[in-house]
């Protein structure tokens, strides 16, 4: 995994941009992956919690949005 | 017994002389307590007169002297000084010579009460256990490493009850609208607030006002009706029609209560059939001229029928069904809700600054998820499209609230581009970075080493 590129940086920069019409200083957008990572992990967390709650093997699409849509809920 | 007085001394010497023979002395002395052995003194004034018979006395072995009485009453007295001196010889003695002390009192009571008396049990035992509970506790409490960042999740049972309280305090993202008029609202709403938490059934109806009134930034004095529709909503409840036109009348708002329920529907028919009409790239830009569409048709509503409809106005009854679905979509819906994203494919989505956004790679995005999902179901989780879909949506979603979050940070700090200080900030709101782990613990756990590397070229710490 380290071996090849983690994520494509420019890409990264180029989202925030948009969405922020700001312009991202040189290495902010590492620390933003990175945080994006670990939202990445809470999001995995809550959804294997869950499908496994309900009693499904694999994380299913449903479980990921049921998750996605309470901290959506929460996020508002 | 030496501190005896001369007095008792002379008081007992005749008793003394009556019983001269030493052998007949000792045997009575033997049944007295020690405390009465007074008869000794007899011996005494003896051995005052006669020293040689001490000295006599003194010579004996002490096996002598077990197996035969003393010869004399002054020698029994020179015994019982040495038994004063050492008591554990004299115990050796077969207590033929025992002085009676307290604790030989207390020994006897003991023998005496031994058979009778049980074991004190003590009171309650549960008592101890919820003194040494709280030690436990605060000892607990001083090992716990660290507060563990809380799940930002709630269970689905409860989010919809703890959402529905909770919403009032979280306010929607804004649209991109005017704020000088979100500004006046937010005084007045947040004075409406705690009466809007008080109704439970007229929360959900309270918070599409709101977000109605969000979205239509203009029409503020809609959604003060809105609000005034809730009024009569409540009194509604009580099943008096009448008092509903009286408060609408007296608020002059009746005509308007009623469009409070045009208004709702005329918002619900967008979002749902916003898909299939509008372009798949709308974002939120075109959702926005949507809503606007709907409450520019609202001014016709009023004209309609002021106080009849707004009799027979069932807010309890229309409602609920009416704002469950437009709940569904509005709200949870910010700006970037179209639920056939992974239908559309490669088309990009416009930010609500207009500028298009690029979509994170779905390998990026699978390798991630496939990482921790792993992680979290302890064998190889697979993952397969339509949850990557849904991952992916989730990780738009994210990247447009972070976005906006890290501008608001940056503007805050009256720069212009983001920097790393601002998402360093986020981090720390989000409960990533605490006292015990650092940005760069963190980056250590996560990133590959020539990110680390940028990142501490990037920020010295």
């Amino acid at each position: 995994m380290a071996v090849q590129k983690l994520y494509p940086r420019a890409t990264v920069k180029r989202i925030v941009k948009a969405h922020s019409n700001r312009s991202v200083s040189k290495n902010a957008d590492i620390l933003i992956f990175l945080d994006y990572i670990l939202f990445m992990q809470e999001l995995m967390r809550e959804a294997s919690i869950r499908s496994r709650k309900s009693g499904e093997k694999n994380i299913s699409a449903n479980t990921v949005r049921k998750v996605t849509e309470v901290r959506c809920f929460w996020a508002i | 017994m030496s501190t005896s007085t001369p007095n008792a001394r002379a008081r007992r010497s005749p008793f003394g002389t009556a019983t001269p023979s030493g052998d007949t002395t000792l045997t009575g002395l033997q049944r007295l307590p020690s405390h009465t052995r007074y008869p000794l003194t007899p011996s005494r004034l003896v051995t005052a007169t006669t020293p040689g018979t001490q000295r006599s006395a003194s010579r004996y072995t002490p096996r002598a002297r077990g197996v035969g009485a003393p010869a004399t009453p002054y020698g029994l007295r020179a015994r019982q000084q040495r038994a004063a001196n050492t008591p554990g010889r004299d115990r050796r003695r077969s207590g033929r010579m025992q002085r009676e002390t307290t604790f030989d009192i207390l020994k006897n009571l003991g023998r005496a009460l031994a058979p009778i008396s049980q074991p004190i049990r003590s009171s309650p035992q549960e008592k101890p256990e919820p003194i040494e509970e709280p030690v436990d506790e605060f000892e607990q409490l001083d090992n716990e490493p660290e507060i563990e960042r809380p799940r930002l999740s709630l269970p689905i049972q409860e989010s919809d009850e703890e959402g529905e309280e909770a919403s009032p305090e979280m306010r929607p993202p804004r649209m991109s609208l005017s704020f000088a008029e979100e500004d006046m609202d937010i005084t007045y709403q947040s004075v409406e607030y705690p009466r809007d938490t008080s109704i439970r059934d007229r929360d959900r109806l309270s918070m599409m006002s709101r977000a109605t009134g969000r979205i239509s930034g203009d029409f503020d004095e809609t959604r003060l009706e809105s609000d005034g529709g809730d009024e009569t909503g409540i009194v509604g409840e009580d099943d008096e029609a009448e008092d509903t036109m009286m408060s609408g009348g007296d608020f002059d708002r009746g005509g308007e209560t009623e469009d409070l329920g045009r208004f709702h529907f005329d918002l619900n028919f967008p979002s749902p059939a916003a898909p299939p009409l509008e372009d798949p790239t709308g974002g939120d830009m075109n959702d926005m001229e949507d809503f606007e569409l709907s409450t520019a048709q609202l001014p016709q509503a009023p004209s309609d029928d002021d106080d009849n409809d707004g009799g027979d106005f069932g807010f309890g009854l229309e409602f609920p069904p009416a704002a469950s679905p437009s709940e569904s979509h509005g709200i949870a819906g910010g700006g970037l809700r179209d639920e056939a994203i992974p239908a559309q494919g490669k088309q990009k989505k416009i930010s609500r600054h207009g500028i298009p956004v690029p979509n994170l790679p779905a390998g990026v995005v699978k390798k991630l998820a496939t990482r921790f999902a792993r992680s979290g179901a302890g064998s190889k989780a697979k993952i397969n499209n339509a949850t990557l879909a849904a991952i992916e949506q989730a990780s738009s979603w994210y990247f447009e609230q972070a976005s906006q979050d890290l501008a608001a940070y940056s503007k805050h700090a009256g720069r212009k581009t983001i920097d790393e200080s601002d998402v360093i900030t986020l981090l720390r709101r989000q409960r990533h970075i605490n006292d015990s782990t650092t940005v760069f613990s963190l980056a250590q756990k996560h990133l590959p080493k020539e990110l680390q590397q940028d990142m501490r070229l990037a920020m010295p710490p």
